[in-house]
């Protein structure tokens, strides 16, 4: 390979049915193309998965990538991304952390881990620079991601970062996670359970070198830029610098969007006892930050009996208004909980308010009342260790309400538990859940920013006019921020623009605001192909039927988004057909070889 | 959280008649209304010119909220403002004038009558917008006088009343017109035959 900046060029690839391990080099024209991270990711997934394949089957490949900003001088910059194929969803899905393994990753040396097949006994990857090797993990399995963390870092040395996983990972929990460093979380998607599937524990890195950048001078200015305006942005240096995201409580709260009792309200009387005023005032202790971020939106909390990061706010949701706990210690602790058994706050909240809701119909035996934080927390350990009804609870709302044919019970889109914001209060957002190829994810188009937040400007959230244009120039671009691969709170300050030049500087290609964003359209297409191949069809690009029926209180009573014109408007600007399928023009214009048969 | 419909309609109509008058852009100025320990402010990069009620957010006197994320950057300046002096409106806009002049002056002293016995002198001061510096300074300058120009970005002014406070920022802006249009004379060779008196 010719000279290259930014990137390293190598990825790590791991056989863990043989145990062989090995550097191979990556394509410039894939990294130019893909650029790392979550587009890396999907190109490798996409080449080497049958899209039918089950995700727990040996043949599905794990992929940890970092982009070509890691580790270099431009802010959040320690990020990675995991994809693989979800359990949970059974599509093409990333999952993206912060903390400092992502920077470590890249200065050992890789773009990529790609890690295929199944170990006969448990393991854990060790990386240290040059050196690779598996090690057997039997005295790390059964425990929980805080021990096992501090276990490897006090035998290797405390510079080699960790990530892991939990019981519930290992017990193929469908939405267990990934945990590093200060419980920073490749939270969604059960990815977690995936690596479990593998019998692979934890990677643990070090890594001595630099990152070489192209035009080091270029890159100082920039950042000099970019430390002016990220003081001067209300959300990065107001809000979650001093409340972190909990800032958003009360704020979603007023706006009727907070989702109550399993969706069945948008406002929770109690928000301001689980509100970042409150987590202020009664469990914080310190900020914290990941690699190279001046916002330090992290919140290190203690309550009287425990203590952990967070919660953040999409945490005080499901596991608080949703099952109408309105204590901040006690929704901090079942967060640690979580955290610590490696399971993804969201989805455990949201698949218990749905047991909450069929226990208090009489539909299930269990008595699971709202509001009952103790018996929430013996749900949470049952479901990391696949024990009684936390068996049922383990496969996520989706298989659980439908096997009792609840499935209106069931708040998801195709499969992941929707995130923290009622879509009849903003229906950018509504449109943005129902197309996301992760499901019912809010971070890849974050509409609440121009429809709630004002950033950059405040569209009227009760209008579906404009807002597939904007939803789509959102999702290409969250999907090349995650390439990058940078934290999408940059996002709140930073344009295509900056991002480009950042681009530019580090790796001495000419990136523009055009090929930024078109480098975000073809990894969200690929990802799209991938998926109706393995059966997720457009015909899942909605909501729940509760979704679409209007609440009868609150700020948005009466509100319905009016999802089937939007998605219209929406295949039309992403240049798909009607019925919702990339055209093999549109793939072949994004450099993507249509499959076989494709039309 | 909803604003009071009689603060909305004062702060539409006064941010309405700042925006006629060019003394804010687009998204530009901002305008606050105090009630107790809360104010209602305006949303940041709200357009002043068409101000909706989604646009105007409560936040506190005393502490900072949540709520300081969509509200007006330059909302810790309000803040600051209320806490120090006894003042319940408060507006502040970038007249161009105004602007212009700052960075020639310490401090603008009206060249014109109607001026000079209002505002006496209006001082220029320093900070980022949004910034505790900012804050500082001009809440230190109010207590004293009715307005006060930052460099290099606008002018803020404080009153009992919003029509009072619009009235200083017109007057603010006026005065440095005079100030602009008779330097301008000068340098086409005109003299002052006769010196202001006041
Ligand atoms: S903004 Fe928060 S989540 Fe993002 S990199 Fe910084 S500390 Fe981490």
């Amino acid at each position: 390979m010719s000279e290259i900046f930014g990137w390293t060029g190598r990825a790590l690839l791991v056989d863990l049915s043989t145990g062989i391990t090995k550097r191979i080099e990556l394509e410039r024209e894939v990294l130019l193309k893909f650029m790392g991270g979550r587009g890396l990711g999907a190109k490798i997934v996409y080449d080497g998965v049958d899209p039918r394949t089950d995700p727990f089957h040996r043949d599905n490949i794990l992929v940890f990538a970092v982009g070509p900003l890691t580790a270099t001088k431009v802010y959040t910059s320690g990020r990675y991304c995991v994809v693989s194929k979800s359990p949970l969803t059974g599509g093409l899905f990333y999952s993206s952390s912060g903390g400092f393994f992502g920077a470590s990753l890249k200065k050992a040396g890789y773009d990529a881990i790609i890690i295929r097949g199944r170990a006969s006994d448990s393991v854990y990857l060790y990386i240290d620079d040059e050196e690779v090797k598996l090690e057997k993990a039997s005295h790390l399995w059964g425990k929980g991601t805080k021990e096992v963390r501090e276990i490897l870092k006090r035998d290797l040395g405390r510079e080699f970062r960790v990530v892991c996983i939990g019981p519930a990972g290992e017990n193929l929990v469908r939405y267990a996670c990934i945990v590093n460093d200060i419980s920073n979380a490749a939270g969604r998607g059960g990815l977690g359970a995936v690596m479990g599937s593998k019998n692979l524990k934890a990677i643990a890195v070090r890594g001595s070198r630099k990152v070489r950048v192209a035009d080091p001078d270029a890159l100082n200015d920039l950042m000099e830029k970019a430390k002016i305006r990220v003081i001067w942005n209300p959300i990065l240096d107001k809000a979650l610098a001093y409340y972190g995201t909990s800032s958003l409580v009360n704020i979603i709260n007023e706006h009727g969007m907070l989702p109550t009792r399993n969706f069945q309200l948008g406002y929770f009387e109690e928000a301001d006892a689980i509100s970042g005023e409150t987590l202020r005032e009664r469990i914080f202790v310190k900020r914290a930050s990941c690699y190279n971020c001046p916002v330090a939106c992290k919140r290190i909390t203690r309550t009287k009996s425990m203590g952990g990061e967070g919660p953040e706010y999409e945490t005080i949701g499901s596991l608080g208004s949703m099952l109408m706990i309105g204590d901040i210690e006690k929704v901090a602790e079942i967060n640690y909980l979580c955290n610590d058994l490696g399971l993804d706050t969201i989805s455990t909240g949201v698949t218990i308010a749905c047991a909450m809701e069929l226990s208090e119909r009489g539909v299930i035996d269990e008595k699971i009342e709202w509001g009952d934080a103790e018996k929430v927390k013996e749900l949470v350990g049952k479901i990391a260790a696949r024990e009684g009804i936390g068996n049922e609870l383990a496969e996520g709302s989706k298989r659980f309400a439908e096997k009792y044919g609840m499935s209106e019970c069931a708040m998801h889109v195709k499969g992941l538990e929707l995130a923290m914001y009622d879509p009849r209060g903003a229906f950018g957002q509504a449109l943005s859940y129902a197309t996301s190829n992760r499901g019912g994810c809010h971070l890849n188009a974050y509409m609440i920013a121009v429809e709630v937040l004002g950033v950059p400007y405040l569209m009227d959230r009760f209008s579906p006019t404009g807002k597939p244009p904007i939803v789509v120039y959102l999702q290409n671009l969250a999907a090349a921020i995650d390439s990058m691969v940078l934290c999408k709170f940059m996002a709140f300050e930073f344009d295509d623009e900056m991002f480009a030049n950042f681009l530019s500087a580090v790796t001495g290609e000419n990136y523009t605001q055009e090929t930024v964003v078109k480098t975000g359209e073809r990894i969200w297409n690929l990802e799209r192909v991938f998926n109706i191949r393995a059966g997720i069809e457009p015909s899942q690009d909605t909501l729940p039927s509760r979704l679409l029926s209007p609440l009868q209180n609150g700020p948005c009573k009466g509100k319905v988004p009016p999802l089937r014109q939007m998605l219209q408007e929406y295949y039309y600007v992403r240049g798909w057909r009607e019925d919702g399928i990339p055209t093999a023009e549109k793939l072949k214009e994004l450099g993507i070889e249509p499959p076989e048969g494709w039309e | 959280m909803r604003v009071p419909e009689s603060v909305y309609k004062e702060l539409k109509e006064y941010c309405a008649r700042l925006a006629r008058r060019g003394y804010v852009t687009a998204h530009g100025g901002n305008a606050s209304i105090r009630s107790g320990n809360i104010m209602w402010i305006t949303r940041h990069a709200s357009s002043l010119e068409n101000l909706r009620p989604e646009d105007v957010i409560q936040v506190y006197i005393d502490k900072p909220s949540s709520f300081d994320a969509i509200a007006s950057t330059e909302t810790i300046v309000h803040r600051e403002i209320y806490r120090r002096t006894p003042n319940l409106a408060v507006l502040h806009a970038h007249p161009p004038h105004t602007v212009a002049m700052s960075f020639f002056v310490e401090e603008l002293i009206p060249p014109d009558s109607e001026g000079y016995y209002v505002l006496k002198r209006v001082p220029v001061v320093e900070g980022s917008p949004g910034s505790p510096e900012l804050a500082e300074n001009v809440a230190n300058a109010l207590k004293k006088y009715h307005a006060v120009i930052v460099r290099a970005h606008g002018v803020f002014a404080a009153a009992k009343f919003m029509d009072i406070a619009y009235q200083y920022i017109c007057m603010v802006e006026h005065s440095a017109k005079i100030l602009w249009l008779t330097e301008c004379l000068k340098i086409l060779g005109r003299e002052i035959i006769r010196p202001r008196v006041f």
